[in-house]
């Protein structure tokens, strides 16, 4: 749409005045929710829920939504974003509104432009849209389904006022504003957006740019915002653990991880390992802390400090680093079973937790209220709050499989032998899930068909029964009465409106029950040394603590810490139990009489380790596809889910082409799940899991040796970190020596050092293609496929081409003849591929 | 049912040819009465004779038809999930519902658990298509997981050496790691975790050398059998027979050539109009699987499935396509020992529901295993809890 308005007639059109609107700086934006739907577009009589500002009129991101306890919300849907700016602007201006749906634009109080709704579409057969028309202009160009709509108004000299208004999400819609802006533009030169001077143009780096600007901008915002709306729920909860503390007293000093770990290997008659050198320390720590390998700089950092403190001061520094949450998010996304699908969901799917859970790790609230929130299952249930934790679709009894998660992940309670029936190598019954599921689901629960065990006529006689019939009522009651015998549900901060969930989350969570306190420190313990004091971790009735007096010391630590997982990890890591050279686990050490911990236990990286690791060191971003099969937005969240784009391997998740359909293929995210999932990582959750199936194999070599991500780590590109150190001018010995310390975080040995500067020298001096030019390194994927358009035959072939292309890998740089890249490729191939550097130390 | 009764067959491989989408039954292998495409419910094409007495299929399946004595066709399958393809997918390859207390292996994996590859430098379970969870090995884990290639041209994910690195290149990679796997034992000396990492290392390559490679090599076939066999879904099926004789177990093979109509077999709308397509493609493909596997002696001992997730109604949507029908639907088994020439089960009017002899999908997965020796009813374990291979599955006795 294109028209051109004159100005004068516009201010003779009647109309109510413009509102006051602020002048210069940032561009003020507030949110409407809940607006009728006759009311479109007059927010008059309706009160802005939340404000910000936005350093120009664009709108990629907007303000997450909290409830008291910091729990992520879902915003009314539809939504308005209303934002506003004065400025002077003079003579013929073309404004550009871009918009994926309803939006309007006013200068002055007087709409000049606006764009059409967005319709939900339940077609999957539309045509392909063309190929987008670049011409010549550098302008970002409308990404399907966006609309433009152009007005050109002749502004009279002096300050003006701009207003934009639209409608975010609504009906069978995702909610979502897309790349919603206005551009500013004279004379056919390219738009910048509209805002201060100097605002970004419009086109496809600045807009990047701007949108990554975006990302951070509110991802620090939200953490603020929601500290700061739970402020008075963090202080209950920090009563409640200053009670605990002075019920608690002060423990009998003098204990440490050391003194119980030696006392039992001296009995035993047992040496300890050699400890761990400084740098393999630093190496284990840093991907125990932040899943990630050190940097170089951190190498040195760690390096210069003082020997006698400088293990102390790493753990202090890496503890504290933003990656802990995303190496934490990995292991509870398994022991809890998130299992988002992002195409119309229906395998025992939850919503997508990890966002809380995220979140809740980047805050480090306390244990206890992390669990007591999980349990109680509010929040967006699609969108990522607690409450999509309680989803479960297509389960005939998703509260049971709840009960069964929560029962092994804070209780070491396995009962999923309790689904179908009373377990007979526990002590429990069937009707002990299915009361903790009624707990659950706030009222009495059915026993559903499936969840019996067949008594077929004339078949073998089961050797598992039941005490419950089918169809069988069974109410909501607390089963461990073992564990703990009373609790209130009153006494939680910020409680569920459902009593039973409240009641259940105080019973899990009471200090009476040490239960949990021990069943956390010991999974925590597991993940730094290997293997638990108590195995299975679980599944504690098959199991007894191998240290028992260590188990009571690291769970009182726990809980007189307000259960605050990182001084449990700080009392582990500081240990020389964990600081020492990892040993074997022989299957008699399964058994807790013969369990000393003379070492950590050898362990080969997680999949999310490796995979953050090689892009870390390479410096190379994901950039993948993002994590939706509908970008055009036009299917609501509980069928296609936007899980964004992944920065991160557990932000990754499975791509679900049950369907076995070129056209949803996301080739360069499947690259990363191959290596993923053949290195242990589940990308189906469709039950808790504690420990992963990720035993060495020759697809793990071989996935890595030859597949797509891996040729694309050791590929030198014009992104990739070992180009630039491969252009700076240094002798070979120190690339060697860097690419040594960037990879494996150590010095090259002697030898390793002759036989790779034997490989490179020949060709290293004449290495540089002068005049050579960095190549974009962009990884895309075609925009025009969406659900709606997957079943044409256009959308398959241009899957199918995408992943041909991707074969090859990233396009190398030009900048360093092919013989020496190709030789440096194949000393990072052969780094990246060693045993070595996937092994923790 | 008393374990006795369990018949055992001899096929000891099987290629499952994976018609995802819901292949429409009336329009294939139970033809009724002509539809009109639009308000008159029916078949929307002619049927035509086989080489099963009083058996017609569709007539675009002209080639196999006269070699349907070859094949049992099983008319009256039936389950419940009609809304969804993820969840009847992942039902027809998993033979249960997800329970979310374990991940079920498919049935891929479960022949590979069972019978494992017959000799120790193929893999047991190859699949050509997406990797997907519907294929995945669940509770058994990822030894019992498949190695995959989604176009043939491509190859195996994982095996193929990147397009840049020749035998030269990869010689000096292989030298380089050598040392750095070398110097990282000798550092460790006395560590069996170092000392075991190193060693799968070191053999992983040999599965990627040229033994296993060379199956991929399909310009080892004749240029004249390779054009018997067709198109992309042809030249896949000649790589499952390749790889059959190579000593793989269980091929998974797609047909999702969904550009031929836009679709492919989820025929809503106008995916119909252009149905046929696919189906003479799947015609041609098939038909000279059967006569290869004859050919090369393997079609006793080699099981060929064609499957789908459901069928369709025998109504027309408002677009002249189809909906889904989970309720009465057809797959096919041919070779693998089996009492072929028999069509086993018979639906109603217009294919809409089982009239005799239902056949759930745990029967089904009973019959697969059944005719490849294996139980279907002995326990796999996840951990130390006993899961039996299907759950309760009756093998179709007729074909014993």
């Amino acid at each position: 749409m294109r028209t051109t308005l004159p100005f004068v007639l516009l201010c003779c059109l009647p109309g109510a005045p413009a509102p006051p609107l602020p002048a210069g700086g940032a561009v003020q934006v507030e949110i409407y929710e809940d607006i009728a739907p006759g009311q479109t577009f007059d927010l008059s009589s309706a009160a802005a829920v939340d404000r910000y500002s936005e350093p120009a009129f664009a709108f990629i991101h907007t303000p997450a939504k909290f409830a008291p306890n910091a729990v992520p919300l879902d915003r009314s849907t539809p939504y308005y974003l209303r934002a506003t700016y004065r400025r002077s602007l003079t003579g013929n201006v073309q404004f550009r509104l871009r918009a994926r749906g309803a939006a309007r634009f006013y200068v002055d109080g007087k709409m000049v432009a606006e764009t059409k709704p967005q319709k939900p579409n339940t077609s999957s057969d539309d045509p392909v849209p063309p190929p987008v028309e670049r011409g010549n202009t550098p302008l970002r160009p409308v990404v399907y389904p966006h609309q433009d709509s152009l007005v050109t108004v002749d502004l009279p000299a002096g300050e003006h006022a701009f207003e934009l208004i639209a409608v975010v999400g609504g009906k069978g819609l995702f909610p979502s504003t897309g790349e919603l802006a206005v551009g500013v533009s004279r004379n056919g030169e390219v738009d910048h957006l509209l805002g201060p001077d100097e605002s970004p143009l419009l086109t496809d780096p600045a807009w990047e740019a701007y949108a990554a600007a975006s990302f951070s901008r509110h991802y620090a915002a939200d953490i603020v915002r929601r500290r700061a709306v739970s402020q008075e729920v963090t202080a209950a909860w920090d009563e409640r653990h200053k009670n605990l503390r002075e019920r608690l007293g002060t423990p009998a000093g003098g204990a440490t991880v050391d003194g119980f770990i030696d006392a039992r290997m001296k009995e035993a008659g047992a040496k300890p390992a050699a400890s761990l050198t400084d740098l393999e320390f630093l190496r284990r720590l840093t991907l125990d802390t932040t899943g990630l390998i050190p940097t170089p700089d951190q190498v040195r950092a760690f390096l210069r400090d003082d020997a006698a403190t400088r293990r102390r001061k790493a753990i202090d520094r890496l503890v504290e680093d933003p990656s802990w949450a995303d190496h934490w998010v990995s292991y509870w996304q398994d022991v809890l079973a998130e299992n988002p699908g992002i195409l119309k969901p229906d395998l025992n799917n939850t919503g997508p937790f990890r966002w809380w859970m995220h979140q809740s790790f980047t805050d480090n609230i306390p244990f206890d209220r992390f669990a007591a929130e999980l349990v109680q299952m509010e929040g967006s249930a699609t969108l990522g709050g607690p409450a999509s934790f309680g989803l479960a679709t297509l389960n005939d009894a998703p509260m049971a499989a709840k009960a069964d998660i929560i029962g092994q992940a804070f209780l070491g309670q396995k009962m999923s032998c309790a689904r179908c029936h009373d377990a007979p190598f526990h002590p429990f019954k069937q009707k002990d899930l299915f009361s903790m599921a009624a707990m659950l689901a706030g009222k009495a629960v059915k026993l559903p068909v499936t969840s019996t065990v067949p008594q077929g006529e004339g078949g073998r006689k089961p050797a598992v029964t039941s005490a419950l019939k089918p169809g069988e009522t069974i109410t909501p009651a607390w089963p461990f009465a073992k564990l703990v015998a009373h609790a209130e549900g009153d006494t939680l901060p910020a409680a569920s409106k459902v009593d039973t969930r409240r009641e259940l989350a105080a019973y899990i969570i009471s200090p009476e029950n040490e239960r949990f306190a021990q069943v956390v420190a010991n999974r925590v313990w597991k993940r730094y040394m290997g293997v638990g004091i108590v195995e299975p971790a679980d599944d504690w009735s098959r199991g007894k603590a191998s240290h028992p007096e260590l188990l009571a010391y690291l769970s009182r630590e726990f809980m007189a810490s307000g259960y605050d997982i990182k001084h449990l990890a700080k009392l582990i890591l500081n240990s020389n139990a964990y600081q020492r050279k990892p040993v074997g686990l022989s299957a008699d050490q399964m058994s807790a009489g013969k369990r000393l911990f003379t070492g950590p236990v050898h362990r080969n990286m997680t999949a999310e380790q490796l995979v953050d690791s090689l892009h870390l060191a390479a410096g190379k971003p994901f950039d993948c596809e993002s994590m939706n099969l509908n970008p055009a937005g036009d299917r609501p969240a509980r069928q296609f889910l936007d899980l964004g784009n992944p920065a991160r391997g557990w932000q990754m998740t499975a791509l679900s082409n049950e369907r076995d359909r070129p056209a949803l293929a996301l080739p360069i995210a499947q690259s990363i799940v191959d290596v993923m999932t053949t290195f242990g990582w589940r990308q189906s959750r469709q039950s808790p899991a504690t420990d992963r199936d990720d035993a060495a194999s020759a697809m793990q070599t071989l996935i890595l040796a030859n597949g797509v991500l891996g040729t694309r780590m050791a590929r030198l590109s014009d992104d990739s970190w070992f180009t630039d150190l491969a252009l700076s001018n240094r002798p070979v010995a120190t690339l060697v020596e860097e690419t040594f310390l960037r990879l494996m975080s150590r010095p090259p040995e002697a030898q390793e050092r002759a036989s790779f500067t034997r490989l490179l020298e020949p060709v290293y001096r004449g290495r540089i293609v002068a005049g050579a030019k960095a190549r974009s390194t962009k990884r895309e994927s075609d925009g025009r496929v969406s659900w709606s358009n997957h079943l044409s035959a256009e959308a398959s072939l241009i899957r199918m081409e995408e992943e041909r292309k991707l074969r090859f890998g990233d396009q190398p740089t030009a900048r360093l003849t092919k013989d020496f890249r190709e030789r440096y490729e194949d000393m990072l191939w052969a780094l990246i591929n060693s045993p070595e550097f996937a092994m923790v130390p | 049912m008393a374990a006795t009764a369990l018949p055992k067959g001899k096929a000891d491989a099987c290629i499952f040819l994976w018609l995802g989408g819901g292949a429409a039954q009336v329009d294939t292998f139970d033809p009724k009465v002509r539809g009109d495409g639009k308000k008159q419910a029916g078949s929307y094409y002619d049927a035509i004779d086989t080489a099963i007495r009083g058996v017609r299929v569709c007539e675009h399946l002209s080639k196999s038809a006269p070699l349907l004595d070859r094949c049992v066709l099983m008319r009256t399958i039936t389950h419940s999930i009609v809304s969804e393809h993820a969840a009847a997918a992942n039902l027809v390859h998993t033979g249960r519902m997800p329970s979310g207390t374990l991940q079920y292996p498919s049935i891929g994996s479960v022949v590979a658990h069972q019978l494992g590859p017959k000799t120790d430098e193929v893999p047991s379970y190859v699949v050509m298509g997406y990797p997907n969870i519907t294929r995945d090995p669940g509770f058994l884990g990822a030894k019992y997981g498949y190695i995959y290639l989604t176009q043939v041209d491509i190859g195996p994910n994982g095996l193929v050496r990147p397009p840049d690195v020749d035998a030269a290149r990869q010689d000096r990679r292989e030298t380089l790691l050598a040392a750095m796997r070398d110097g990282h034992q000798k550092r460790n000396p006395g560590d069996v975790v170092v000392q075991a990492q190193a060693d799968v290392s070191r053999q992983a390559f040999r599965l990627a050398g040229p033994r296993f490679m060379g199956v991929f090599d399909l310009n080892r076939e004749s240029s004249t059998l390779r054009q018997a066999y067709g198109s992309e879904f042809g030249q896949r099926c000649l790589l499952a027979r390749r790889l059959v004789q190579s000593g793989v177990r269980f091929v998974e093979v797609s047909y999702n050539l969904n550009f031929l109509n836009g679709s492919g077999w989820d025929t809503h709308n106008e995916g119909q109009l252009k149905q046929h397509l696919l189906i003479q493609d799947l015609d041609q493909s098939f038909a000279t699987l059967l006569q290869d596997l004859e050919k090369n002696k393997m079609l006793d001992t080699t099981l060929v499935v064609i499957a789908t997730e459901f069928g369709r109604p025998p109504e027309f949507d408002a677009g002249g396509g189809r909906g889904h029908q989970s309720e009465a639907f057809s797959m096919l088994l041919a070779g693998g020992g089996l009492k072929t020439g028999q069509a086993i089960g018979t639906t109603d009017e217009l294919g809409k529901k089982v009239a005799e002899r239902p056949i759930t999908v745990p029967d089904f997965h009973a019959t697969i295993h059944c005719a490849m020796g294996i139980d279907p009813h002995k326990n796999l374990y996840a951990g130390d809890r006993p899961v039996p291979i299907t759950d309760q599955g009756k093998p179709v006795l007729e074909m014993f």
